[in-house]
């Protein structure tokens, strides 16, 4: 590893303030899961690297009409939170999902957000989600709808000087469930072929879905909202509504051939796991 | 020869232990190559080459030498400039320059080595290292080296080993046939004809523990650490290309399965000591393995001729092995296993070719028993493909034709201790053959059971000779010093060594201490490869304890003015034989024999292998293996036909390992071959890109297995003694991993009716197959 300079700033002022006067020579590090293996392979090579964990605004899982989550929270915490998992269960779901262990103990949300690679489970579940990324600059925060987040794989809007200082979910409303499902070759552990959140709201009574969204992930450059899923609401949703949008949502998606698999087959696993999650989640809002 | 058994007593031989150093590892005080330092040293970086083949015009390291903390830059002028150092080294075939000279011939070839006081200096200073390449075309496989007109990888050849013979003006740095009775005949007496082709693609070993080096040469004597398996054949290469003596030391090993089995880094490193004047320390990174030695890319053309019956009455099968840019190991692991191709059954008209190619791809190594592997998976999913065709019972097929004790094997061995009957019925039983399988409501999931069964040679030279001993010593406080050249690379042989050197003297484990693997304090040992070691190893052990035991009695003799006829062994020492003389119990401990005596009492004992034999009909017959290794594997599986996931539910291997000197270690070691072998059989593979660069070179992209991805395994073995062998012992440690795929390809035909030719069965590919079978 090249050698770098260090620090480890206490605020997010200071780290924006570092970050942006030193333009592209500083590199954020977050938890490190992507970001030391970046620098171990020499695919960045900073001058100085800005350690983000030293900053106790960015930690912090609250819930106050919402799920307001530190940037620096870890994945592993989001999924064993008992409030999260109480409230937010798609995320817990999604954040159980990813990698390892020792992977999600290190790996933060807010690093997963920021990093934007495609084949990831927490941005599908965020984005189902409905969740606000707050992004700090010198400027000040602003908040950024994840579904705007995105440009390009590893590209999102944050600008020269920007980090993510944390990211907010709106309240599920009653009778929501919500599912996600990862498909890998091999073992769990690996990145995912493809994978789905489906949240859905459902009115008691009749059983007809309020509401129903789908994310595909590992579905093209940035996290694909299926436009499909709309199909559902009013309706109550039969398995063969379900196929349909499935299939549906598979020709939105936009998946490249790589060493997971041809595009043939990355849609054909999108189409699996899309009603996989649309099915498990119409079930968890309904009992 | 040496002693075939110890005493009629065991005691330690056949119990379950677990590996005597597992209290050090498990609590981190057992140091590996990457905690090793010596005083001085200086650390090296390699400049690779980015391209698979191309000439080298230039190289430029003067930025390099001029960074502020470089000691030095080997390239090939500094080689050619010492008259004492050999330029290319390979002790089985000798074909690798120190640093690449003319040219370079595959992705991460060496080309320099960069030696700095830390290694962040080295890495920053081999960026700097300007080398100006040629492009030349490239052959990334077997079929682009054997076109017509395809470019040479090496110009000539250079065979070590006697049995490896190049085909000049070709790729071909090896091709050998084997063959019995007459194929023409055979084929026409069969009243039926199968003809398949199986292939492999490259996997790489991912051993934990990576493969690093120290060299130090000081007062005009090398001395290197490394984590390699082969100790002694290293130090005789590392003699010849520096001339001067050379001392290997070998630490605990994390693991091998083959890829540490031959040099690649220990002779450069050492020339780049000798330039740098001091010790140098180089550490393979994880992405640095998959350029250095590989699995080789495999395919397999095999026609069978069956009775109707299904008999075999004649197979031909020729097999292609890509050794990639050098043959310094992959050239003679192809050739070892033209010994096992026609697989563990009787077949009276046989003929094997073996085709070692070069290619532009990094060298291959063996793979825990590969290419056995391979050529297991071949025919027996071709026998599936048989049985299935003549309406035959798959388990029924095998045992018409399965060897038999007294069978003589297609290299012209007479079999003894085979087993083979016994080993496919534990197998098949172990998983519950014959029971129900559970049916998915949906249809979606299909379950399938499939069965395999092999024979493994080892490693076994071509001529009589001992290259494989062990000093046994009585040193201070009455302890057995077992010196040993036994790599242990995980494997347990310290523990095996240890209970079969305890019961050849009669004494606890507390009285024994292995000393391993340096060649300065331990007799020669061959290699640790091939399943060798236990059989071997534990050979040498138990004549060591043999010709120990005479100088221990004398020496009693002495200390009790007794007859020496009169003493008898007792676990604690040396004692008056009861009803020998009126004062009964005189005795000597072992601790005060060695105290008085003043000096240790040391023995060693070889084992001799190789030669000829006396067959059962009076001829003599060569001896293509010492012994060999029979074993079965039995899977079940479930196929996702909407996802083309396999699932390996269960696997049970059954395997012969003469007498199980440590029962747990042998289920450990068979678990261990079959959880690492599902990664080729499922999903692992090393895959270039059109222009010749290896695109997955990284953990991050390469899938391993993982404890999810293992199925319930169920161990089994069949353990009659095997003559010959320490306390009947022979070896096992690449059964469990050489005998699964074919298993587990049979299941997925068995629950698909689509029989695979290709692994891994990647789920694409087996969606893929389901739609074509469907249409």
């Amino acid at each position: 590893m090249r050698p770098f300079e260090y620090i480890r700033p206490a605020s997010v002022a200071e780290a924006v303030g570092v970050i942006s006067e030193r333009g592209e020579d500083a590199f954020v590090l977050g938890g490190g899961s992507a970001a030391v293996v970046m620098l171990r392979l020499g695919v960045v090579r900073p001058e100085l690297v800005v350690d983000l964990g030293g900053i106790e605004e960015m930690r912090g899982l609250s819930r106050n009409g919402g799920l307001r989550i530190g940037a620096l929270v870890s994945i592993r915490s989001l999924e064993l939170d008992d409030g999260v998992r109480g409230a937010y269960p798609l995320l817990a779901e999604a954040a159980s999902q990813v990698a390892n262990v020792r992977v999600r103990n290190v790996a933060t949300v807010g690093g997963a957000v920021a990093y934007g690679e495609p084949q990831t489970d927490t941005p599908t579940a965020l984005t189902a989600s409905g969740a606000v990324v707050r992004v700090a600059g010198v400027s000040g925060e602003r908040s950024v709808p994840i579904s705007e987040f995105y440009v390009g794989p590893y590209e999102t809007v944050l600008e020269q000087g920007e980090i993510v200082s944390g990211i907010d979910v709106p309240e599920e409303p009653p009778h929501t469930g919500g599912c996600h499902v990862k498909f890998t070759v091999g073992s769990p552990e690996n990145k995912p072929v493809a994978n789905a959140s489906a949240l859905v709201t459902v009115d008691p009574p009749s059983g007809t879905c309020v509401s129903a969204r789908v994310v595909m992930g590992a579905a093209g450059p940035v996290p694909v909202v299926a436009n499909a899923a709309g199909a559902l609401v009013g309706i109550e949703a039969t398995p063969e509504r379900i196929a349909d949008v499935a299939a549906e949502a598979a020709e939105e998606a936009d998946p490249m051939e790589d060493l997971r698999g041809p595009e043939w087959y990355k849609r054909r696993i999108l189409r699996i796991v899309v009603e996989r999650a649309l099915t498990c989640a119409l079930q968890r809002a309904r009992t | 020869m040496c002693a075939a058994t110890g005493p009629n007593v065991t005691r330690l031989v056949g119990q379950s232990m677990p590996s005597l150093e597992a209290p050090d590892k498990a609590a981190g005080r057992i140091e590996y190559m990457a905690d090793l330092t010596v005083p001085g040293m200086a650390h090296a970086k390699v400049v690779r080459s980015p391209l698979p083949h191309a000439r080298i015009v230039s190289i430029d390291a003067s930025e390099a030498r001029a960074m502020p903390g470089v000691v030095c830059v080997l390239t090939r002028d500094e080689v050619h400039a010492d008259p004492d150092m050999e330029e290319v080294y390979g002790f089985v075939y000798r074909d690798a320059p120190l640093v690449a000279m003319d040219k370079v011939r595959h992705q991460g070839d060496i080309v320099a080595v960069v030696v700095a006081d830390d290694v962040d200096t080295a890495e920053a200073a081999a960026e700097l290292v300007d080398v100006e390449y040629e492009e030349l075309p490239a052959v990334m496989n077997v079929p682009q080296a054997l076109a017509e007109g395809a470019v040479q990888v090496h110009e000539e050849f250079f065979p070590i080993a006697p049995e490896l013979r190049p085909i000049e003006g070709t790729n071909v740095c090896h091709h050998a046939t084997i063959g019995c009775g007459d194929v023409d005949q055979g084929f026409a007496e069969a009243d039926f004809v199968y003809e398949d082709e199986f292939t492999a693609p490259p996997v790489q070993h991912c051993a934990l523990d990576l493969h690093a080096v120290i060299s130090q040469i000081e007062d005009g004597k090398i001395t290197v650490w490394t984590n390699c398996q082969s100790p002694f054949p290293l130090g005789r290469e590392l003699e010849r290309i520096f001339k001067m003596p050379a001392r290997v030391i070998i630490p605990y090993v994390g693991g091998g399965f083959g890829s540490k089995s031959r040099d690649r880094i220990e002779c450069v490193i050492t020339a780049a000591a000798k330039l740098a004047g001091r010790p140098v320390r180089y550490v393979l990174t994880q992405e640095e393995t998959f350029m250095t030695f590989i699995r080789p890319a495999y395919r397999n053309r095999m026609r069978t001729g069956v009775k109707k019956d299904g008999t075999i009455v004649a197979r031909h099968n020729e097999f292609w092995v890509d050794v990639g840019g050098y043959a310094i190991s992959g050239a003679r692991s192809a050739n070892n296993t033209l010994k096992v191709a026609t697989g563990p059954y009787r077949i009276p008209n046989a003929r094997v070719d073996c085709y070692a190619v070069y290619t532009n791809k990094p060298p291959s190594s063996p793979y825990r028993g590969l290419p056995t592997t391979q050529h297991t998976m071949s025919y027996e999913a071709q026998f599936d493909r048989i049985a299935r065709d003549l309406g035959i019972d798959r388990l029924e097929i095998r045992r018409r034709n399965l060897v038999r004790d007294g069978d003589i094997h297609v290299t012209g061995d007479y079999l003894r201790s085979a087993h083979s009957h016994e080993c496919l019925e534990q197998a098949a039983e172990a998983i519950g053959w014959d029971e129900p399988l559970p049916v998915d409501p949906e249809g979606k999931k299909l379950r399938g059971r499939g069965v395999s069964c092999t024979i493994k040679y080892t490693l076994t030279p071509a001529r009589e000779m001992s290259e494989n001993s062990a000093e046994v010593a009585l040193v201070e406080e009455g302890v057995f010093e077992v010196r040993i050249g036994t790599v242990n690379i995980g494997q347990g042989s310290d523990t095996v060594m240890a209970q079969i050197a305890g019961d050849a003297l009669g004494v606890g484990l507390d009285a024994i201490r292995i000393v391993h693997s340096d060649t300065y304090r331990v007799p020669v040992d061959s290699s640790t490869t091939a399943s060798r070691s236990t059989y071997h190893m534990g050979r040498a052990v138990v004549e060591a304890t043999d010709n120990l035991k005479p100088q221990m009695l004398e020496a009693a003799s002495q200390l009790l003015e007794r007859e020496a006829a009169s003493l008898v062994f007792t676990p604690d020492g040396i004692a008056q034989a009861d009803g020998a003389s009126e004062d009964d119990g005189a005795a000597v401990t072992y601790g005060e024999l060695v105290e008085r005596v003043g000096a240790p009492l040391a023995a060693t004992g070889d084992c001799v292998v190789g030669g000829m034999y006396a067959g059962p009909d009076g001829r003599s017959y060569p001896i293509a293996s010492t012994f060999w290794t029979f074993a079965s594997c039995a899977a079940e599986v479930e196929v996702d036909t909407e996802t083309g996931t396999v699932r390996v539910v269960k696997a049970a291997a059954s395997a012969t390992t003469g007498t199980a000197v440590n029962p747990h270690s042998i289920e450990t070691q068979l678990e261990g071959g079959i959880g690492q072998e599902i990664g080729p059989t499922l999903f692992e593979q090393l895959v270039w890109d059109d222009g010749g660069q290896l695109i997955n070179a990284a953990l991050l992209d390469y899938p391993l297995p993982t404890m999810e991805t293992m199925p319930d395994y169920a161990p089994r073995y069949v353990d009659h003694p095997f003559e010959g062998g320490p306390f009947g012992a022979k070896g096992m440690g690449e059964i469990g991993s050489v005998v699964l795929p074919g298993a587990v390809v049979n299941a997925v035909y068995d629950a698909t009716g689509v029989l695979f030719h290709e692994v891994p069965l990647l789920p694409h590919k087996v969606i893929e197959g389901l739609e074509a079978r469907a249409e």
